[in-house]
């Protein structure tokens, strides 16, 4: 379960943050959506430890992302914004390192492996080096290895951004089965028929505030538009940024 | 936690070695100063050898004037030439180095024992001239001595009345140390390879990784900040030491089995034990240099920014190398707590089969150790700010 409370970050005078507070529950899929530079990479770096909030506290299944980061790290798998991998190793490899690190080892780590390379459908690029590899690809390695420790959490930036209609299917259907396996799934995106084609819990956040929060009924009837863009249109003042 | 600094550590390694540009800069750093030094030998031995050993070229103006000075220089491995139309604008413009012109009188003032004027066109301001000016210079002191002692021996008198003192200078240089004269170069090498050995993984593992938008989905691992730059700095570090093994063996190489007496005329006798003395005394600035490079590259923005900085690094510590080269310095305690300048001091010691005092060597080492320790301290700290996410 991931619980952010009254986030604020600024850099220099702009405010990123201005009160960020919603939660995520396990077993479902929470969609933060809003258009470019609302704030939401800035609100999943803080959930996933990198950045320190000015104010506010971020909790992911109990523990603070600022003061426990390692406790934190253990829980979530993290698809970054610009997930680089490692161009000099193979795909086997870029995934077993991470799992290394998350401390995973022997043939426990490579039966994983192999499930991942299965499920992503990953054989024919699995021995070799990512070097060259197309962003479907790329995308896949990246995911694969953010959950290769088997996450109760899932933060996703993004996630189908410079895939293709077939790997973004492919990824829609992967973050359906996080949420079957009863995984805490938090995902951005601009993209609003993604959002309202995936989420139990849609967070809309605009200007570093969060718009309005609920189910895509619940923002329906709020805001009496029974098209969800116009309901999206209505609660963040303009369609700019959205897609 | 030594486990995961040992995963990343292992991972930077891998990775690196698959990295052609790791291997050719280090190789580079590796293989530089020996083959510089031996050019440098090959240089040096060519130009002392040409200088004095073949036949100096002479016009001559009115050589039918001096027969017997100039059978006298042809003795001495001179070779008259026909002097120009224009002897003055010939040297000015370098055609020649030095042309002698014998006047007219020469041979008249010579036998009234009036001084006899032999005229030297030269240009004092064209260096490469020197050695030819002063073979001849020297040339026609000789001879004008040999006239003297003559006419003196024909007046009854003993030739040594013209020498009122005798000075004899007792070399105190053994063929070890003038050879280390050429040697003072040797630290400054050493240094080279130490800041350039490991310089591309310092910058590959850090400013390169988050080039390559690894960084910070690696910063999500649940690992200390600490680790990971004691890992990376480990591979850093590792790719130094063979470099630097790499650079001590080629001068070892270099001293024992190329004969460069044949060029220097010394034997330079640098035998084992002195070799692993020196890569000892080394090896603390290789963590020197390992956490100055990661703190440099960490905060560039790119691989390209990051190069920039690290390839003037290594001027800074060379400055006093170079500068030991020219003029000899007696190391003092206070020289040894300069990290860098301590170590080319030991080295040099060493070189010169000096005896090193031990105090000198433990406080080279121990400060320059320390310092790495705090370097290494504001690396991690610096890796804690999420400023590392982007950059200065």
């Amino acid at each position: 379960m991931i619980q952010v409370t009254n986030l604020h970050k600024s850099f220099g005078k702009v405010h990123a943050l201005n009160g960020v507070t919603f939660t995520a529950l396990d077993g479902k899929i929470t969609g933060l959506l809003g258009p470019n530079g609302a704030g939401k990479t800035t609100c999943l770096r803080i959930l996933y430890t990198v950045m320190n909030p000015d104010q506010g506290e971020a909790l992911v299944d109990g523990f603070d992302a600022i003061r426990q980061p390692l406790e934190v790290q253990k829980r979530i798998g993290v698809l970054p914004d610009a997930p680089g991998i490692y161009p000099r190793l193979t795909t086997r490899e870029n995934i077993r390192y991470y799992g290394r690190l998350h401390g995973l080892n022997g043939i426990v780590l490579e039966r994983k492996i192999d499930e991942l390379v299965k499920l992503f459908d990953m054989k024919d690029i699995a021995d070799r080096r990512t070097e060259g590899f197309s962003t479907g690809q790329r995308v896949k390695v990246a995911i694969g290895r953010a959950l290769v420790h088997d996450p109760k959490n899932v933060l996703l930036d993004e996630p189908t951004g410079g895939l293709d209609v077939m790997s973004t299917r492919a990824m829609r259907d992967v973050i359906r089965r996080m949420r079957e396996s009863g995984k805490c799934v938090l995902f951005s995106s601009h993209i609003m028929q993604e959002v309202s084609a995936l989420c139990d819990n849609i967070v809309i956040i605009a200007k570093g505030e969060i718009a309005a929060e609920g189910t895509p009924e619940a923002l329906r009837r709020q805001t009496g538009y029974e098209n969800l863009e116009d309901a999206f249109v209505e609660v963040i003042g303009s369609g700019e940024g959205l897609e | 936690m030594l486990n995961k600094v040992l995963i990343i550590f292992q991972k930077e390694v891998l990775d690196n070695l698959r990295d052609r540009r790791a291997l050719s800069s280090t190789l580079i750093g590796t293989l530089l100063g020996p083959g510089l030094m031996l050019l440098l030998f090959f240089v040096i031995g060519q130009t002392v050898e040409d200088a004095t050993q073949q036949t100096l070229q002479l016009p001559v103006a009115g050589a039918e004037h001096a027969p017997n000075l100039i059978e006298f220089l042809e003795q001495n491995n001179v070779e008259i030439l026909n002097p120009p139309a224009d002897p003055q604008e010939s040297v000015r413009v370098g055609d020649y180095d030095v042309i002698l012109i014998v006047p007219e009188g020469y041979g008249d003032d010579l036998q009234n024992g009036i001084p006899a004027t032999v005229q030297l066109v030269v240009d004092a301001s064209r260096q490469s001239s020197q050695v030819e000016v002063d073979r001849t210079e020297r040339l026609l002191d000789s001879y004008t001595q040999q006239l003297a002692v003559l006419r003196l021996v024909a007046r009854g008198v003993s030739p040594s009345i013209l020498q009122p003192l005798s000075v004899e200078t007792i070399d105190v240089a053994t063929p070890q140390s003038q050879a280390a004269s050429l040697l003072g170069t040797m630290p400054y090498f050493l240094i080279f390879s130490v800041f350039l050995g490991g310089m591309h993984l310092a910058i590959d593992t850090t400013a390169g990784e988050r080039e390559r938008n690894s960084l910070e989905p690696l910063l999500i691992n649940p690992v200390s900040r600490r680790d990971m730059v004691l890992g990376k700095m480990g591979a850093t570090v590792l790719f130094t030491i063979v470099s630097l093994i790499g650079t001590v063996t080629a001068f070892g190489v270099l001293f024992n089995l190329v004969p460069l007496e044949d060029f220097v005329g010394t034997r330079i006798n640098i035998n084992l034990g002195v070799m692993m003395a020196i890569f000892l005394i080394c090896l603390p600035m290789v963590c020197l240099a390992g956490s100055i490079q990661t703190i440099i590259a960490a905060f560039s923005r790119n691989y390209k920014e990051a190069q920039s900085y690290l390839s003037f690094l290594p001027l800074i510590p060379a400055l006093p190398g170079m500068f030991l080269a020219f003029v000899p310095v007696k190391p003092t305690l206070w020289m040894m707590m300069i990290p860098t300048f301590g170590q080319q001091l030991l080295i040099n010691q060493l070189m010169r089969e000096e005896p090193v005092l031990a105090i000198n060597v433990v406080v080279s080492i121990s400060i320059t150790l320390l310092l790495s320790l705090v370097l290494t301290a504001v690396a991690v700290w610096l890796y804690k700010k999420e400023r590392i996410l982007f950059g200065r």
